[in-house]
C-alpha cells in the first residue's frame, strides 16, 4: 500500500451508462493492492485524467457532445484503451436504432439551456477512438474486471456460455412450445432449452461463469456474440440459435423467430450485434475480445 | 455576474453545481444533471411483460429497486397478489441492495470528505486510517459487498436482479446458502458498527472544524417505511411537516395529488414538491418518521441520534449518519429474515395479462420509488418513472444557497466553498441516472 505510487495508474472513464460496471468494478477488492486509481469520478475526487496512464477502462456509451470529446482526451492519455460493457461495444439500452417514435420523443424532450447536446442515437465508443480491448458484458462480472486489469492476453475464455453452465442438453426432452417466464419451476442439471427456456448461451460468448444458467435463469446474452459470429450480421447469431432449436426442441420456428425479436432479447442480440451494420467501425477480431 | 461552476465527483453520475454571484451576493445556486437516460421514452411499444428485465438498467446503483417497482406495478395491472413468501425474498433483496449504497455513500463518497482526503483508498493510507488494526478500505468494500451477495442470493444476479417476476419470485432461498451469509454478518456486523463509530467521531470533529451540520431549516419529509415496520418493499406514503406532525398518508395511485413534478430548464433532472412545499426523502427522512426499527444496535444507535439531535432533526449532514444507522439495521434484518424459512412454500403464483394502469411502490435507498405504466393491446402505451432524487432537487438547491451564503462574503469567495458545495450535495446522495430517467 504504501508503495502505491510505483503501481500502474489506471483509469475509469464513465460516458453515457447506468453506473452498473462501475459497481460491479467496485465489487472486487482485489485492485486496491495492484493499481493505483487515478481517476474514476465515482470514487475519487478528480476532474481530469491525467497523463500516463497505463489502462483506461471506458464504460458507457456515446451520447452527448460532451462524450465524444471526453473519450478522445481520454484516449489521447492512456497507453491502452478496453472498452467496458454492452453500452461502451454497442451505444447499449439507450440506443435505438430502430424505434423511430422512441427516438423522436426522446430528443424533442432533451433540450435544455447550458447544457451537454444529446446525440441523435447513442453511438459504440470505437466509433470515435481505437479501442485495444472489448470486455463485454452487462455488466462484466468482477473476475473479468480483474482479469481484464492483470493479464488479458493469456486469459482462458470459455467460447461459449454452455461451457461453464454444466447443464446436460438431453436428446429425449423436446419441448413443443416456449415454456416464457410464467412457469417458474425449473429443473436443476437439464439444459434450459430442454425446458423450453429461450436460453442463448449456446451463441453468446463464455467468461461470465454462466451466472444466469447455473441457478436456473436463461441467458439473455449480455456477454454477445461468441468468436464465430464477430462482425457478422446479426442474422448468423439468429441463424444458429434457429439452429439449435429445431434441433433440441419441436417449438415451431415463428414462435422461437417471434421470441428472438423480442427487446428483451434484442437489448442484447440485436444491439450488440447490430455494430456490424455500422459501415464506419473497424472490425473487432477476436483478438481483442475478452 | 460571476458564475461557479463545480463539476462533481463521488455522487451517481454526471452533475455539476452552479452559483451565481453579483456584487459579492449570491444570486443563485443549482444543482444540474448533465446527461439524460431516457427510459420514460424508449419503453414505449415495448411488451409489457419484458419491461422488468429492460428498467433495471436505468441505474446500476438501484437496479434492485426498479427491478421490484416495475414488478409490482405490473401486478397492479394484472391484479396478481404474489404469496407473502415472494414479498419476504424481495425484502431481503431490498435489503441488500440498502448495504450495498449505504455503505457506498458512508464510505466511499462521503467519508473522504470527513478528513479532506480525495478518496477512500487516499483516506485508508492517511494518518486517521493507519491508526486502526485493519484496512479501512478493505473493509468498508467487505461490508459492502454482503449487499452485493445478498442481490445476488435474493436476485439470482449481482446487478441487474432477475428473480423477481410478475406473480413472485422464481425460487427460495436455500438454507445452507443462508446459513453461509448469516456467518458472513455475524463476523462484519462488528467491523460495520466500528466503521460508524470512526464515522459518527469524524463527522463531529469534521463539523468542529466548519462550524456547522449544513441547512437545517425545518421542512417536509417523505418515505414510504412505517413508524414501526421499516419494511422497504412498501404500500403507501408518508409525510412528516416541518413541526413533526405527520400529514395524511396516500397509496402510490394517487400519487399527482400530493407530489408536483416539473421539468427545469438548466438540468436534465426533474424537480418535485409536496403540494408546493420544499421536501426531502432518503435516510433522515426515514428515520425521522421512524418510532422504531425493531433490531437492537440499529434502535441504540437511533435513540442516540435522537437524543443528540432532536427528532425531527433537521441538519442535511445528518442525513450521512442516518444512513449508517440504516447500514447496521440491513445488516440485523437480513441475518434475522436469513434465519427464517425462505425455502419453502409457495414463491409464485399464476397470472392472466390485461391492459390498464398500474402503479408500483418501493423504498429505494434514496427515499420512495414509483414506477407508473400504461398497457394497451399488451404494449408499454406510457410510462413514468416517480423518481427519489427528485424529491430532493429543492431542498438540495436550497441547501446550496445556504453553503453559497456562508462562504461567499464581501471579502471574496472562501477556497472552502468547493469542498462544502461537494458535502451539500453527497448528503442526499443523488442518483443522476436515475433522476434523468
Ligand atoms: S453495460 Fe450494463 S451495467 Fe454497464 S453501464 Fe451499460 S447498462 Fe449499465
Ligand atoms: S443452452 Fe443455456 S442452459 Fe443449456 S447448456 Fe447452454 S447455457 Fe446452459
Ligand atoms: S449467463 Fe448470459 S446473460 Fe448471464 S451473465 Fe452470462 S452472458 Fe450474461
Amino acid at each position: 500500500m504504501e508503495s502505491s505510487t510505483d503501481l500502474p495508474k489506471f483509469a475509469v472513464l464513465q460516458l453515457s451508462g447506468c453506473s452498473g460496471c462501475e459497481v460491479s468494478l467496485l465489487n472486487s477488492e482485489e485492485w486496491i493492492n495492484n493499481f493505483q486509481l487515478v481517476y474514476m469520478p465515482l470514487v475519487v475526487t478528480s476532474n481530469k485524467i491525467p497523463n500516463g496512464v497505463e489502462v483506461l477502462l471506458v464504460t458507457g456509451g456515446v451520447r452527448t457532445d460532451e462524450d465524444i470529446h471526453n473519450l478522445r482526451k481520454g484516449r489521447s492519455r492512456a497507453r491502452k484503451l478496453i472498452a467496458v460493457g454492452t453500452c461502451a461495444l454497442s451505444g447499449g439500452v439507450a440506443q435505438f436504432k430502430k424505434n423511430h417514435i422512441a427516438r423522436e420523443s426522446f430528443l424533442k424532450a432533451s433540450h435544455r439551456l447550458r447544457m451537454p447536446d444529446m446525440l441523435p442515437n447513442a453511438y459504440p465508443i470505437d466509433k470515435f477512438v481505437e479501442v485495444d480491448l472489448y470486455l463485454p458484458g452487462c455488466p462484466p462480472t468482477p473476475q473479468l474486471f480483474m482479469t481484464a486489469l492483470k493479464d488479458p492476453e493469456h486469459a482462458q475464455i470459455a467460447p461459449i456460455v454452455c461451457q461453464e453452465c454444466g447443464r446436460k442438453k438431453l436428446n429425449d426432452m423436446r419441448p413443443k412450445s416456449i415454456t416464457g417466464s410464467r412457469s417458474g419451476v425449473v429443473l436443476p442439471d437439464i439444459c434450459l432449452v430442454n425446458q423450453g427456456y429461450v436460453c442463448l448461451g449456446t451463441s453468446t460468448r463464455g467468461g461470465c461463469g454462466a451466472l444466469c444458467t447455473r441457478p436456473g435463469h436463461a441467458c439473455v446474452g449480455c456477454r454477445g456474440p461468441a468468436n464465430p459470429y464477430l462482425n457478422k450480421e446479426p442474422k448468423f447469431v439468429l441463424d444458429n440459435l434457429r439452429r439449435v432449436f429445431s434441433r433440441m426442441t419441436d417449438i415451431p420456428a415463428e414462435e422461437i423467430d417471434a421470441a428472438l425479436a423480442s427487446p428483451w432479447l434484442s437489448l442484447f442480440l440485436g444491439q450488440f450485434t447490430d455494430y456490424t451494420q455500422e459501415t464506419d467501425l473497424p472490425p473487432r477480431t477476436k483478438e481483442k475480445m475478452l | 455576474m460571476t458564475t461557479l461552476t463545480y463539476p462533481l465527483s463521488r455522487i451517481e453520475g454526471h452533475a455539476r453545481v452552479v452559483i451565481d454571484i453579483h456584487d459579492n451576493e449570491v444570486f443563485r445556486a443549482d444543482f444540474q444533471a448533465m446527461e439524460m437516460r431516457g427510459f420514460s421514452h424508449y419503453v414505449r411499444g415495448v411488451p409489457a411483460e419484458q419491461i422488468t428485465v429492460i428498467v433495471p438498467r436505468i441505474c446500476g446503483v438501484c437496479s434492485t429497486a426498479h427491478q421490484v417497482a416495475s414488478v409490482k406495478a405490473l401486478e397492479d395491472v394484472f391484479g396478481v397478489v404474489p404469496p407473502p413468501l415472494a414479498e419476504d425474498i424481495r425484502e431481503v433483496l431490498l435489503l441488500g441492495q440498502l448495504i450495498q449504497n449505504q455503505a457506498t455513500s458512508l464510505f466511499i463518497f462521503t467519508m473522504p470528505d470527513r478528513v479532506n482526503a480525495s478518496s477512500l483508498f487516499e483516506l485508508s493510507r492517511s494518518e486517521a486510517g493507519k491508526a486502526r488494526a485493519f484496512s479501512l478500505a478493505q473493509m468498508a468494500l467487505r461490508i459492502r459487498k454482503i449487499g452485493t451477495d445478498l442481490i445476488s442470493l435474493a436476485g439470482g444476479q449481482f446487478i441487474h436482479p432477475i428473480k423477481t417476476v410478475i406473480g413472485g419470485v422464481t425460487s427460495g432461498i436455500p438454507r445452507v446458502k443462508a446459513d453461509q451469509l448469516i456467518l458472513t454478518i455475524e463476523e462484519l456486523l462488528p467491523v460495520a458498527t466500528d466503521l460508524l463509530d470512526i464515522y459518527w467521531d469524524l463527522s463531529m470533529q469534521m463539523v468542529d472544524r466548519i462550524g456547522s451540520w449544513g441547512d437545517d431549516e425545518p421542512t417536509h419529509y417523505l418515505a414510504s417505511t412505517e413508524a414501526n415496520n421499516y419494511r422497504l418493499n412498501s404500500r403507501r406514503l408518508r409525510v412528516m411537516k416541518p413541526d413533526g406532525s405527520e400529514a395524511p398518508s396516500f397509496d402510490p395511485h394517487e400519487f399527482e395529488a400530493y407530489l408536483q413534478i416539473t421539468e427545469s430548464e438548466y438540468s436534465y433532472a426533474g424537480i418535485s414538491s409536496y403540494l408546493g412545499h420544499i421536501m426531502r426523502a432518503n435516510s433522515l427522512a426515514r428515520v425521522n418518521l421512524a418510532e422504531s426499527f425493531g433490531t437492537p444496535l440499529a434502535d441504540a444507535y437511533r435513540e442516540r441520534f435522537v437524543e443528540t439531535f432532536g427528532k425531527p432533526a433537521h441538519a442535511i449532514m445528518f442525513f450521512d449518519l442516518c444512513r449508517g444507522i440504516e447500514l447496521v439495521y440491513a445488516l440485523e434484518k437480513a441475518r434475522q429474515m436469513l434465519s427464517g424459512d425462505l425455502e419453502h412454500g409457495e414463491t409464485e403464483i399464476g397470472y392472466t395479462p390485461r391492459d390498464g394502469t398500474g402503479f408500483g411502490l418501493v423504498e429505494a435507498p434514496r427515499g420512495p420509488l414509483i414506477h407508473r405504466y400504461e398497457v394497451e393491446n399488451g404494449l408499454i402505451k406510457s410510462a413514468d418513472f416517480v423518481i427519489p432524487t427528485v424529491h430532493n432537487m429543492l431542498a438540495i438547491r436550497r441547501a446550496l444557497t445556504v453553503v453559497a451564503k456562508r462562504y461567499v462574503s464581501h471579502e471574496g469567495i472562501d477556497a472552502e466553498l468547493e469542498r462544502a458545495v461537494g458535502r451539500v450535495v453527497r448528503a442526499f446522495d443523488p442518483c443522476i441516472a436515475c433522476a434523468t430517467k
